[in-house]
C-alpha cells in the first residue's frame, strides 16, 4: 500500500473513555433488548440491535477514525464527520428504538429508585414532549446548523477542543430530537400524521442546501483556518470547500429525501392502522416489564458449579498458600531490592489493588482464598480447640488498635521497601491466626484480630454481592439451623451469622460454609444494593446494630483517613513537609515524626472531628436521639468515600506497576537475574479514573449520610441541618483526596520511569 | 543580513493568524530547501505544561508529505535560556503524516529550531511560539468537581419530585 495512504489509514484516535463509554451503552441496550425480546419479540426483533450498534459504530467513526484527524486539515473530512453526526447516527440510533431497551438495561435499583421519580414526573414529561415536537426539534436542528457554519463560530470550534466537543454535542443531540420524530419512537406519541413529516424533511433539505450552496458556490475561503493550514495532495483551501459543500449539499440531501419518499409511500398506502397500534402498545405499563427473577451467581453456568463444590475454598486457599510461601521465601533468600522481589512487588502492587477491586466488583474474595486459615484447619483435625473467646473482648476493639499500628507500622518501617520485613509480617500473619484458633473456637481469629479481615468486613457493606438466603419462606419451617450449628457433612458458619437474620456483609468471609450446610440449598451469592447496610438501623445476627457500635465506628473512622493519610504519605509536598517539621525538631530519627502524624492523622483528628459533627448534628437532632448513636451511624456513613480513596490510591500502584511482577518471577523460577525491569507506566486516563473513584465515593457517603439523617429526622429541614456538617467532612476529605491524585508520587516498589 | 532574518518577519507574520489542525494550533509555516515544513501545537491554546509539537513536511513540488525524514527539535526559553531537545517520530502522532514530540514547556516566548534530515540533506526551519500560562488550577479540576455536583443536583431534584407527589397523593 501507498505509504501516504497507509499513514492516513493509520490516524485513529482511540480515545480509551470514548471506546469504554460507547461500549458500554452498547452493552446496556443489549442487555435490555435481549429481556425485551422474550415479552415483545414482535416489536424488538434482530433488526432493532443491528440498527442501534450501526448507530454507535457511525458516532466511533466520526469520532475516532481518520475524519476526527485529518479535519482540521481538510474541510471535506470534517463535513463528513459532521454529517455522520447528525444524518447516520442518530436516526440508526432511533431506529433501534432505543428508550426501552436502555432503561430496561440498567440495574433495577438505578431505574426504580434513581431514575423513577423523574420518569414518573409529569413537569419533566412535558417538557420531554415539547423537545420533540416536530416545530422544536426542527428549530433545533436547523438552528443548530447554521449557527455552528457561520464563521465566527466555526473557527470558535477549530480553535478550541472545548467548544470543538460543544459544537459535536449540539449537532448530535439536536439532529436526536428531529428525526425522533421522523422515525417514531417507542413508547411517545407521534405528535403528528405521517404525511407531515414530509415537508418536515423537506423544509430542512432546503435550510441543508442554502448551506451547502453558501459553500460550494463561494468564490472565497469561509473559514481561515483552512486557508492558513497546510494544503495536502495539492487541493487548495477552495477545492476543498467546494467539496466540503458538494459533500454536504448530495448526501445530506438524500438523507433528507429518501426518508420524505419513503413515508409518502406509505401515506399513500394508507397505513391507517400504525397509530392506532402504537397507541395500544404504549398503554403497556413500563414498570410491569420489569419483573424479573434473582440473579444469583451461585446459579451461573460453569461458574456457580466451580464455586459450590465441596473443596473449591480449600483448592483457592491453597494456591493462595503455596503464593504466600513463595513471596516469604523470596523475601528472605531474595535480593532486598523491592521492585526485584516477589514480597516488595505482588504485596504491595498486585494483591492490594486486586482485593479492593473485587472488594468493587464482587465482595470479600480476599478472605474467601485466605491462606491464613488453612493450617489452622490442618491443625483443628488433631486438636480442636475447647474454648471459646471472652465476652468482654468480643468487639473490635483489638482489630481497631492493631489496624492503627499496622498503617503506621507501614509508613514508620517502609514495609513497602523492605521484601525480609514483608516476609516477616507473613509469617506472623500465618503464626498469629495458628495461635488464636487453636485455643478459641471458631473463626476467632478473622472476627475479632485480623486487620486485614476487618479492612474486607467494612468495605464489603458497599460491595454489589452478598451471601443471603434466596427464598425467606424455605427458612421459617427450618428448625435444624444447619447455616450456623453444621451438621454432619459440614461445619456451620464459623462468625456465627445466622443466615435469615444476616444483614449486609459485615463480619462475612464468603467462606461459603452456610451454603455447603444448608439441606434445602436456599443461600446464594446474590445482588445487593451498595451500601445499602450503611444507612440501616437494623439489627444483624451476629453483628448487632453496627450504627449503635462505637468500636465498628472506630474501625471505620481509621480506615476512612487512614486512606487519605497513607495515600498522602506518598506525595512529595506531604513529604517535604515531614522532613521540614524533622528538621525543626532536630530529631535523629524520622520515627518520632512519622508516629505524630499518623497519632494525629489516624487517632486524634478523626476523633476531634467525628466528636465535633456529632455534638453539632445533635444540636439540630430530634430530642431522644444521643449523641453516640448519631455520631456511629455518621461514621459508617463516610466508609465509601475512605473506599474511593482506598480504590484510587492502591489501583494507581497497579496500574503503574502491573507489568513487575513477570520479570521478578523470572528470576525467582530460573534464578537468572533479567536483563532490565520495566519502568513505571502511567497513563494519562489514570488520574481521571481515580478522580473518578473518589466522586463516586463520595456521592455514596452523602447518598447514605443523608438516609441517616432523614431516619433520625422528622422533617426534609432538620435532616439537612443534622447532615450538614457530615457533609462538609466528607466533601473535605473528598477534596484532600483529590489533591493527593494530581500530586507527584513516590512510585513505591517499582522503577521510577525516566 | 541574512535569508532567515528576513524571513523571520513573515514568520511571524504568519505565526499571528492562528490555525487548527490535527496536531493542533499552527505556529508557524517556513520553506527550507526542498520541503515545507508546517509547526503544530497542541493542546490549543497553547498553555505551559505537557505540549505536542508536531511537523508537517511536504515536497515544494507537489506538496505530497515527506514520511522518511528525521527530525529533531531544539527549543528555547527567550527568558531563562532553558533549551529543550527532542527527536519527533511520526510514531509519536495522531496524525501519521506528522512527526510529533512531546515536550514540557513554561510560559513565555520560545524559539522553536525544527532540523529535518533526509537522504543526506539537512534543512532547518525555525519560529517563535507563545506560551500561555498555565489555566488556573480550579479551571483544570472543574469536571471533576462537576460530575458530583451534578449528581448532588439531580438527587435533591429528584428528592424534590417524590415529596412533591406525596404532598399530591395526601
Amino acid at each position: 500500500m501507498d505509504p501516504v495512504a497507509a499513514a492516513v489509514l493509520g490516524s485513529w484516535t482511540l480515545d480509551l473513555r470514548a471506546v469504554c463509554l460507547l461500549f458500554a451503552v452498547a452493552l446496556l441496550y443489549l442487555r435490555g433488548w435481549l429481556r425485551l425480546r422474550i415479552e415483545m419479540p414482535h416489536k424488538f426483533t434482530a433488526r432493532r440491535p443491528a440498527a442501534f450498534l450501526a448507530g454507535l459504530l457511525a458516532i466511533f467513526v466520526a469520532l475516532e477514525s481518520p475524519l476526527d484527524t485529518f479535519g482540521g486539515l481538510l474541510l471535506q473530512a470534517h463535513m463528513v464527520q459532521h454529517l455522520l453526526l447528525i444524518m447516520v447516527a442518530p436516526p440508526l440510533l432511533l431506529l433501534g428504538q432505543p428508550v426501552l431497551p436502555l432503561l430496561r438495561g440498567l440495574p433495577r435499583w438505578i431505574f426504580k429508585d434513581a431514575l423513577g421519580p423523574f420518569l414518573g414526573s409529569g413537569g419533566l414529561r412535558r417538557i420531554g414532549r415539547a423537545l420533540v415536537h416536530p416545530i422544536v426539534s426542527w428549530s433545533a436542528l436547523a438552528t443548530s446548523i447554521v449557527v455552528w457554519h457561520l464563521p465566527r463560530f466555526y473557527e470558535l470550534g477549530l480553535r478550541s477542543q472545548a467548544w470543538h466537543q460543544a459544537e459535536h454535542a449540539c449537532f448530535f443531540w439536536s439532529a436526536l430530537l428531529f428525526w425522533w420524530p421522523v422515525v417514531g419512537v417507542w413508547p411517545s406519541h407521534p405528535v403528528w400524521q405521517t404525511w407531515a413529516m414530509i415537508p418536515y424533511l423537506v423544509l430542512a433539505d432546503l435550510v441543508n442546501t442554502g448551506l451547502s450552496a453558501a459553500l460550494t458556490f463561494s468564490d472565497h475561503v469561509l473559514y481561515p483556518s483552512y486557508q492558513l493550514a497546510p494544503r495536502l495532495w495539492g487541493i487548495s483551501a477552495l477545492d476543498d470547500q467546494t467539496t466540503a459543500g458538494a459533500i454536504m449539499w448530495v448526501p445530506g440531501s438524500i438523507v433528507f429525501l429518501v426518508p420524505a419518499v419513503i413515508l409518502g409511500m406509505r401515506v399513500l398506502e394508507s397505513v391507517r392502522s400504525r397509530p392506532a397500534q402504537r397507541a395500544a402498545a404504549s398503554q403497556v405499563s413500563v414498570t410491569r416489564i420489569l419483573a424479573k427473577p434473582q440473579w444469583d451467581l451461585l446459579r451461573v453456568p460453569i461458574l456457580g458449579s466451580i464455586l459450590r463444590r465441596r473443596h473449591f475454598r480449600r483448592w483457592i486457599q491453597g494456591a493462595m498458600l503455596l503464593l504466600a510461601l513463595g513471596v516469604a521465601v523470596d523475601g528472605f533468600h531474595g535480593p532486598q531490592v523491592a521492585a526485584m522481589n516477589l514480597a516488595g512487588v505482588l504485596p504491595w502492587t498486585h494483591w492490594r489493588g486486586l482485593t479492593v477491586i473485587a472488594l468493587l466488583m464482587a465482595g470479600n474474595l480476599f478472605c474467601m482464598a485466605c491462606p491464613f486459615t488453612l493450617p489452622r484447619d490442618l491443625l483443628r483435625k488433631f486438636a480442636p480447640p475447647r474454648y471459646r473467646w471472652p465476652a468482654q473482648m468480643r468487639s473490635k476493639w483489638i482489630a481497631v488498635g492493631l489496624l492503627a499500628a499496622y498503617l503506621w507500622a507501614y509508613e514508620a518501617f517502609a514495609f513497602w521497601d523492605s521484601p525480609r520485613e514483608t516476609a516477616w509480617i507473613i509469617v506472623g500473619y500465618f503464626t498469629a491466626a495458628l495461635v488464636v484458633d487453636s485455643v478459641f473456637k471458631g473463626a476467632s481469629f478473622c472476627k475479632y484480630v485480623c486487620p486485614i479481615g476487618q479492612f474486607h468486613f467494612v468495605h464489603s457493606l458497599i460491595s454489589p454481592l452478598q451471601v443471603k438466603i434466596r427464598k425467606p419462606a424455605a427458612c421459617e419451617s427450618c428448625r435444624t439451623h444447619d447455616c450456623i450449628r453444621g451438621n454432619e457433612q459440614h461445619r456451620g458458619c464459623e462468625l456465627q451469622l445466622f443466615q435469615p437474620k444476616k444483614m449486609g456483609n459485615f463480619d462475612c468471609t464468603f467462606c461459603l460454609d452456610c451454603v455447603q450446610a444448608c439441606p434445602q440449598e436456599n443461600i446464594g451469592i446474590l445482588r445487593t444494593l451498595p451500601g445499602e447496610s450503611l444507612s440501616g438501623d437494623h439489627r444483624g445476627s451476629g453483628i448487632g446494630q453496627l450504627s449503635r457500635r462505637p468500636d465498628v465506628a472506630a474501625l471505620s473512622l481509621i480506615l476512612v483517613f487512614g486512606a487519605f493519610v497513607n495515600a498522602a504519605g506518598m506525595t512529595e509536598p506531604a513529604m517535604m513537609w515531614m522532613h521540614r517539621l524533622h528538621a525543626r525538631l532536630g530529631m535523629s530519627s524520622m520515627l518520632p515524626v512519622t508516629s505524630i502524624v499518623y497519632a494525629a492523622g489516624l487517632l486524634i483528628i478523626p476523633a476531634a472531628l467525628a466528636a465535633g459533627c456529632g455534638w453539632i448534628s445533635l444540636r439540630a437532632a430530634p430530642a431522644n436521639t444521643g449523641w453516640k448513636d448519631l455520631t456511629c451511624s455518621f461514621a459508617l456513613a463516610l466508609v465509601p468515600v475512605g473506599f474511593g480513596m482506598w480504590l484510587a490510591h492502591f489501583s494507581n500502584h497497579l496500574v503503574a506497576g502491573w507489568s513487575s511482577v513477570v520479570p521478578v518471577a523470572e528470576r525467582f523460577f530460573t534464578r537468572i537475574a533479567p536483563d532490565s525491569y520495566p519502568r513505571t507506566w502511567m497513563p494519562g486516563w489514570l488520574p481521571s479514573l481515580e478522580a473518578l473513584f473518589l466522586d463516586l465515593g463520595l456521592l455514596l457517603t452523602l447518598y447514605t449520610a443523608w438516609r441517616v439523617a432523614r431516619r433520625v429526622s422528622n422533617s426534609d429541614q432538620a435532616a439537612l441541618a443534622v447532615v450538614s456538617p457530615w457533609v462538609v467532612l466528607a466533601s473535605a476529605l473528598w477534596a484532600a483526596g483529590l489533591w493527593v491524585v494530581f500530586q507527584p508520587m513516590q512510585m513505591r516498589g517499582t522503577m521510577l520511569m525516566r | 543580513m541574512t535569508i532567515t532574518n528576513l524571513l523571520f518577519p513573515a514568520i511571524l507574520a504568519l505565526s499571528q493568524a492562528t490555525a487548527v489542525a490535527d496536531g493542533g494550533t499552527v505556529l508557524f509555516r517556513d520553506e527550507t530547501g526542498r520541503l515545507a515544513v508546517t509547526v503544530f501545537a497542541s493542546p490549543s491554546p497553547l498553555s505551559a505544561g505537557p505540549v505536542d509539537i508536531s511537523l508537517l513536511l511536504q515536497n515544494q513540488n507537489g506538496l505530497e508529505p515527506v514520511l522518511d525524514a528525521e527530525v529533531s527539535l531544539l527549543l528555547r526559553a527567550e527568558s531563562s535560556g532553558v533549551e529543550i531537545r527532542a527527536h519527533a517520530t511520526r510514531e509519536q502522532a495522531r496524525n501519521k503524516l506528522l512527526y510529533a514530540a512531546p515536550v514540557t514547556l513554561e510560559s513565555g516566548k520560545w524559539l522553536v529550531e525544527a532540523a529535518v534530515l533526509r537522504n543526506g540533506e539537512r534543512a532547518e526551519a525555525r519560529g517563535v511560539i507563545d506560551v500561555a500560562p498555565t489555566p488556573e488550577m480550579a479551571m483544570s479540576y472543574l469536571s471533576y468537581i462537576a460530575f458530583p455536583l451534578s449528581m448532588t443536583a439531580g438527587f435533591v431534584f429528584r428528592e424534590r419530585l417524590i415529596r412533591r407527589k406525596l404532598k399530591g397523593r395526601a
